[in-house]
C-alpha cells in the first residue's frame, strides 16, 4: 500500500513510522529534511509515506504502527488522521505549514500528540519525533529502555550549517505552550477575579456617589458661613445675628457633624478598597510574568501562598482553606511555573469539591501544606472533593485528559503541571478515593537537574 | 408609610458594601439593621420585625436566595430582594418561587437602588 522510502521494510523490533502528506512527497525540500530527520530513529523497522486518510488507517490497521507524522497540508484528511488515532491508535506529529499558537491548541484538542512546524530545522524535527516514540513505546510496553533507538544519535546535521542553538526553537515552542496553558488556567479565574474586584468596585462607585451629596452639603454651608463673614466685614450686629441663625439651620440641616465624620470614613474605607483593587491587579501581573531562562532561588510558602491569594475569590464561598506551612529553604526554581501548577492544583481541587457540594450549603475543605524531606522540599494540595475513579487515575496527566464536564476544563492543567515539574526534576503523585477527596503531592529536589530537554 | 420607620436589613459577608449601602440610604428615612452572615439575619428577623431583606447572593455556605427562602417562610411580608456581583443564572422560576422583587448588580447605581426599595415599601405591609 505504502510506498518504502527509507529504512527496512522489515517490521519488528524497528521503529515504524507512516508520513501521511500531500502528494509529490518526500521529495520537496522540507520533505527531505524530515526524511532526514526521521530515517535515523528507524533502525529495522520501517518509514512509509502515505498518501490520504483511507491508506493511512489501513496501514495502521494491518501493522504496529508507532508513529504517524501528518502534514497539515492534507486538510480535512489530516484532521479525520488526528481525530481517529486519538483513541487508541499510535502518537500523531502534525507538521504545521503555518505555525501558529492557536492552530497548534486546535490540533492539540483534536488530539495530536505534538507540533511541529513543516519547515523546523532537522534536530526539531527529530527531537520532536523521538519523544513521541519514547512516550508511546514505554506507555505500551511498560519501560522505555527496549526501544530499538539509538539514542545517543548525534544531533549534528549533516549539513554543516552553523546553529548557534539548536534547542532555541524548541525551548520557544514549549514556553509558548506553557503559556497558553496558563492563559486558559487564568481564563477560569477570571469571573473569581472579577467578583474579587467587584465587591471593592461596588462599594468605591457607592461611596463617591455620596461623597459628591457631602460635599454638596458642605458647599452649603459654606455659602453660610461666606454670609456670615460678609456681615461681620459689614460690622451690622443685626445682619451678623442673622448670618449666623442661618448658619446653625443650615449646620443642623445638614448635620454636619456626622457628614464630616462619615465623609473621613467614606475616603478611609474608599481607600482600603483601592488598596485591594491594588494588590488583586499586582498579584494577576505578576502571575502572567513569564520565567527568564534562569533558574531563581525561591521560597516556595510564598509562592504557593500568592497563587492561593489569586483563587480564593473564586473559591471562598465553597471552601475552608488550611494551610500547614513548614519552614523551607530557598528552592532553585522557576517560580512562575510553579505558580502555574499550584494554580492548576488549586483549581482542580476547588472544582472537585464544587461538585462534591452542589449547593447543600456544605463547605469543602483544601490543605496546602509544605513539608522538607532530604534533599528537597513536599508540597501537598489536597481536597476533600468527589476524588477520582482508579480507572482514570492514570490518565489523568494525559494532555487533553479531562473528567471534567465539557467548558470546565482544558484538559490541559495537570500535563502541564506534571511537564513543569518533571522540568525541575521532581515528582507528582496522586492519591484519590471517590467520594473522599484528591491528595496530589509534588516532590522538588534542592539540587534539580534540569530533566526533559527543553529548558 | 406610617408613624414608624421601615425597617431595612441587609445582608453581606462584605462590611465595606455594608457600610456603603447604609450611607446610600441614609436619608431614606429607614431604619437599617445590617449582618455579615445569613445566620445572623435570620436571628434578626425572627427577633423583630423587618419590612425589607435586601442580601448579597454569593455568601460563604449559602446563598442569598437559600436566606430570603427561610426569610419568606419565616416572614412573609417582608419584600425579598437580592444584591450580586456574580453574573450567575439566578433562574426566574426560582426567583419567582421565593418571591424575590428584585436583583441588584454590584457595583450597583444608586439611584436605582433607592427607587427599588422606595417601590418596595410603599407597597409592602409593616412585618
Amino acid at each position: 500500500m505504502g510506498n518504502p522510502i527509507g529504512g527496512s521494510v522489515d517490521a519488528a523490533p524497528g521503529v515504524r513510522v507512516l508520513v501521511a502528506e500531500a502528494s509529490p512527497s518526500l521529495g520537496r525540500s522540507e520533505g527531505s529534511a524530515l526524511r532526514a530527520a526521521l530515517e535515523p530513529l528507524v533502525r529495522g523497522g520501517f518509514l512509509e509515506s502515505v498518501p490520504d486518510l483511507r491508506s493511512c488507517l489501513e496501514r495502521c490497521r494491518t501493522s504496529d504502527v508507532d508513529l504517524v507524522v501528518v502534514d497539515e497540508g492534507l486538510g480535512r484528511d489530516a484532521e479525520e488522521i488526528v481525530e481517529r488515532l486519538r483513541r487508541s491508535g499510535p502518537p500523531v506529529l502534525v507538521l504545521q505549514r503555518v505555525p501558529a499558537d492557536a492552530a497548534a491548541l486546535a490540533w492539540f484538542r483534536r488530539g495530536a500528540a505534538d507540533c511541529v512546524a513543516a519547515d523546523a530545522e532537522l534536530a526539531g524535527l527529530r527531537r520532536a519525533a523521538r519523544e513521541q516514540l519514547e512516550r508511546w513505546r514505554s506507555a505500551r510496553r511498560g519501560a522505555p529502555g527496549e526501544l530499538a533507538i539509538d539514542w545517543a544519535l548525534s544531533p549534528a546535521p549533516a549539513d554543516g550549517e552553523p546553529r548557534p542553538d539548536p534547542g532555541e526553537a524548541e525551548r520557544e515552542r514549549h514556553a509558548q505552550v506553557l503559556q497558553t496553558a496558563k492563559m486558559a488556567s487564568i481564563g477560569q479565574l477570571a469571573a473569581g477575579v472579577a467578583h474579587e474586584i467587584n465587591n471593592p468596585m461596588g462599594f468605591i462607585h457607592a461611596n463617591l456617589f455620596q461623597m459628591s451629596e457631602y460635599v454638596a452639603d458642605l458647599r452649603q454651608v459654606w455659602g453660610r458661613v461666606e454670609s456670615l463673614q460678609k456681615a461681620v466685614d459689614a460690622g451690622e450686629a443685626s445682619a451678623v445675628g442673622l448670618a449666623a441663625g442661618e448658619l446653625r439651620e443650615a449646620v443642623a440641616e445638614v448635620d454636619l457633624s456626622y457628614v464630616l465624620q462619615d465623609l473621613a470614613k467614606a475616603i478611609r474605607e474608599s481607600q482600603e478598597g483601592s488598596e485591594r483593587i491594588r494588590h488583586i491587579v499586582q498579584d494577576l501581573r505578576d502571575f502572567s510574568y513569564q520565567d527568564t531562562g534562569e533558574r531563581v532561588l525561591s521560597d516556595i510558602n510564598q509562592a504557593l501562598d500568592s497563587t492561593a491569594n489569586i483563587v480564593w475569590p473564586m473559591m471562598k464561598h465553597l471552601v475552608e482553606l488550611e494551610k500547614d506551612y513548614a519552614e523551607l529553604p530557598p528552592v532553585p526554581c522557576y517560580p512562575m511555573q510553579l505558580k502555574q501548577v499550584f494554580m492548576n492544583l488549586l483549581v482542580n481541587a476547588y472544582q472537585a469539591i464544587e461538585e462534591a457540594v452542589g449547593s447543600s450549603g456544605k463547605l469543602g475543605r483544601v490543605s496546602l501544606s509544605t513539608a522538607r524531606y532530604e534533599g528537597g522540599v513536599c508540597i501537598g494540595v489536597a481536597d476533600t472533593g468527589v476524588g477520582i475513579p482508579a480507572d482514570k487515575l492514570d490518565r489523568i496527566f494525559e494532555p487533553f485528559y479531562t473528567t471534567k464536564k465539557v467548558g470546565s476544563g482544558t484538559g490541559l492543567g495537570l500535563s502541564t503541571s506534571y511537564s513543569i515539574v518533571k522540568r525541575h526534576g521532581g515528582t507528582v503523585s496522586v492519591e484519590s478515593t471517590p467520594g473522599r477527596g484528591t491528595r496530589f503531592s509534588i516532590r522538588l529536589p534542592l539540587l534539580g537537574e534540569e530533566i526533559g530537554g527543553a529548558a | 408609610m406610617t408613624g414608624t420607620r421601615p425597617v431595612v436589613l441587609l445582608v453581606d459577608d462584605e462590611p465595606r458594601i455594608l457600610s456603603a449601602l447604609t450611607r446610600a440610604l441614609r436619608r431614606e428615612g429607614y431604619e437599617i439593621l445590617s449582618a455579615e452572615t445569613p445566620q445572623e439575619a435570620l436571628r434578626l428577623v425572627a427577633s423583630r420585625p423587618v419590612d425589607c431583606v435586601l442580601s448579597d447572593q454569593r455568601m460563604p455556605g449559602f446563598t442569598g436566595l437559600q436566606l430570603l427562602e427561610r426569610v419568606a417562610a419565616e416572614r412573609p411580608q417582608a419584600a425579598r430582594m437580592l444584591i450580586t456581583g456574580w453574573n450567575e443564572e439566578l433562574a426566574p422560576a426560582d426567583l419567582e418561587r421565593v418571591g424575590v422583587r428584585a436583583v441588584f448588580s454590584k457595583p450597583w447605581d444608586d439611584t436605582e437602588l433607592k427607587r427599588g426599595l422606595r417601590e418596595a415599601l410603599g407597597t409592602a405591609e409593616p412585618g
